[in-house]
């Protein structure tokens, strides 16, 4: 989207808010400083002022029709904290959304997130959804795809070329309380660039998948979705035949509650890496000629109801073919006393990996991955005053791994404390330190303001 | 011109599945567009106050599977792609913007430093941390920054 079209768009999305019966306007503007010493680079201090503003309005005239508004800018108080400038924006969604009476039908129009069958995307352009008779649903959308920037600025044209449009839908069955199965489709770009300087490549997006979830029994779940990469690979000139699976992912989850109290959960995720990244707008890491595999399995058990604490044992194993295996294992703690407005949580957690290849040097050798990791936090909010103390710990096995610049643990803590004078003003401030393996020491600041206006006539407020 | 050729196809079969579709549209009132009661602070469980194995219409899903467990928040992927008008009864799509803008120079964790109850992804340095778990699972970065968010990632990897 052009700079002056956003603008213009902006302004018509802002006035139109203001027609509206029920309104709620939310603003966070922050101020955060931070000196980043860094061996080997010149010191800099860093202060960006961020503001975020949101619109969310209803009663448009048409009582089933809002607006929603999302997007943030910064400026840069001291030196540039971001490659790209010391300022800069972006509109996250703006869009009008229609809702009918009936079927669950909805229509949007601008500016738009989609969360559909595996994809998630940023879209500009139309959606829609409804539930049809026999327990079918439809949704659909179509647009321009939100266009970032790709590693080389030279190939950004061909990029947004050859990506200039998306669409995909979605075809839902409810089985009742059993389940729900899906299959949908989505497509990126209609045709391929042609003057790259690579050869010519379908970088065209086609994605297949199917989703379900699946009750059995009441206390038993599946839920997940498997993606298909269905667009024409590139293989270069003499190289051997592709053989990579046309799956880019497997994932689901089964859960099982044995009481309303403790229930187990296990996962299973597998993703091929050439039709899983296909699509990227980053092929230089997400490389595209990438053979690997991904594994990993886990599971949880939740034990809930021990007075105000809840208790999850976590493990996961992941297999990446390339690399070897790491294992992750532990658990979290959370712990709520709603009368005393007291929240509070941590975790301790263990992670045993395969040692990692040292790029480079004539005769191999390895360095360690394993560590140890906990985390502690508390919040208190007494309603005009609320505080929060949060802290990392991590401990790695192998000091001498040249990523951790001879540093064997890492630690930072942050602590807040806010006040509201008012329900809808809010401000708070953050101190964080910290030391880790970039910078030896580091110290932050951060001012954060948070404000809402409301005129709401019914209903309770998101 | 394929442009186009795939615009008036796309124009040609919604024109032509609207007329089939209306006759198929469900009859079923559309549940309600906010939760009609304020919610307390923390994450609720929705069969606290809705009756355990009741089906949420227009889910066609118990409120159990809304819980907002542990492992919900985990998995909340999966419901979000199915009912996300479910989500969007109580959150707005602010909440989700949190994690999910697509593109923004605020890490999460910063921008809710005062909120150590929400699950963040990247607490502590993960500037550091992320040349570890990349090895291991280099598919845990391509969710968010496979197709977004990566003026930051273009940095190192050029």
């Amino acid at each position: 989207m052009k700079q002056r079209t956003g603008v213009v768009l902006l302004a018509t999305f802002v006035s139109v808010g203001a027609w509206g019966q029920d309104v709620s306007a939310f603003s966070t503007t922050m101020v955060q400083v931070r000196k980043q010493d860094t061996p080997g680079f010149p010191t800099a201090t860093l202060a960006p002022a961020t503001e975020f503003l949101g619109i969310d309005a209803s009663g448009l005239g048409i009582d089933a029709l809002t607006l929603h508004l999302y997007g943030w800018g910064y400026k840069d108080l001291a030196d540039a904290s971001m490659p790209r400038g010391k300022s800069g924006g972006d509109l996250s969604y703006a869009y009008l959304e229609y809702r009918f009476g009936k079927a669950n039908a909805q229509l949007k129009a601008g500016r738009f997130s989609i969360s559909q069958g595996g994809g998630v995307e940023q879209v500009d352009g139309v959606s829609g959804r409804t539930d049809l008779k026999g327990g079918f649903n439809l949704s659909a959308f179509a647009g321009a795809p939100v266009h970032y920037r790709t590693a080389q600025d030279s190939e950004q044209s061909n990029y947004n070329r050859a990506q200039d449009i998306i669409f995909g839908s979605r075809l839902g069955l409810r089985l009742g309380p059993v389940g729900e199965l899906g299959v949908s489709y989505l497509q990126e770009g209609s045709k391929a660039p042609k003057d790259l300087s690579s050869p010519p490549v379908d970088y065209t997006r086609k994605q297949v998948g199917t989703d379900l979830r699946l009750a059995p029994a009441a206390r038993l779940e599946l839920n997940g979705h498997t993606l298909f990469n269905v667009a024409s690979q590139y293989q270069a000139p003499g190289s051997p035949a592709l053989d990579a699976s046309k799956v880019a992912e497997h994932d689901y989850t089964a859960s099982y509650r044995f009481s309303p109290t403790v229930a187990l959960n296990g996962n299973y995720t597998e993703r091929n890496l050439e039709a899983y990244y296909a699509g990227t707008n980053l092929p230089n890491l997400f490389r595209l000629d990438e053979k690997d595999k991904h594994k990993a399995m886990g599971g949880s058990l939740l034990l809930s109801g021990f007075g105000a604490t809840d208790v999850t044992v976590d493990f996961r194993h992941i297999k990446r073919d390339s690399y070897g295996n790491s294992n992750r294992f532990g658990f979290d703690l959370r712990w709520a006393v709603p009368e005393a407005k007291v929240r509070a949580g941590g975790g301790l957690h263990k992670v045993n990996a395969s040692d990692a290849l040292v790029a480079g040097p004539a005769s191999p050798s390895f360095y360690g991955l394993s560590r140890s990791e906990a985390r502690a936090w508390v919040m208190v909010d007494r309603g005009k005053v609320s505080c929060s103390l949060d802290g990392i710990f991590y401990h790695f096995d192998d000091a001498a791994n040249p990523n951790l610049n001879g540093k064997a643990s890492m630690s930072q803590l942050v602590g807040s404390v806010g006040i509201h004078p008012t329900e809808n003003l809010a401000v708070s401030g953050d101190l964080s330190c910290g030391t880790n393996a970039l910078y030896q020491n580091e110290t932050s600041v951060l001012l954060r303001t948070t404000y809402r206006f409301t005129v709401a006539s019914k209903g309770g407020s998101k | 011109m394929i442009r186009k050729a795939v615009l008036l196809f796309l124009a040609a079969a919604f024109g032509l599945g609207l007329m089939v579709a209306c006759g198929a549209v469900s009859p079923a009132t559309s549940f309600a567009p906010t939760h009609p009661q304020e919610l307390g602070p923390g994450r609720p469980m929705c069969s606290t106050c809705h009756e355990e194995g009741a089906a949420l219409e227009g889910a066609a899903k118990p409120y159990t599977a809304f819980n907002h467990t542990a492992q919900f928040v985990k998995d909340h992927r999966f419901l979000a792609g199915r009912d996300s008008n479910v989500c969007a009864a109580c959150h707005a799509q602010a909440f989700c913007a949190d994690c999910h803008s697509g593109k923004t120079m605020m890490a999460p964790d910063v921008k809710l430093g005062n909120r150590p109850d929400r699950d963040m992804p990247h607490r502590g340095d993960y500037l550091t941390l992320h040349r570890f778990d990349a090895k291991a699972d280099p598919t845990s970065c391509f969710k968010c920054h496979g197709r977004a968010d990566n003026d930051k990632c273009i940095l190192c990897h050029k």
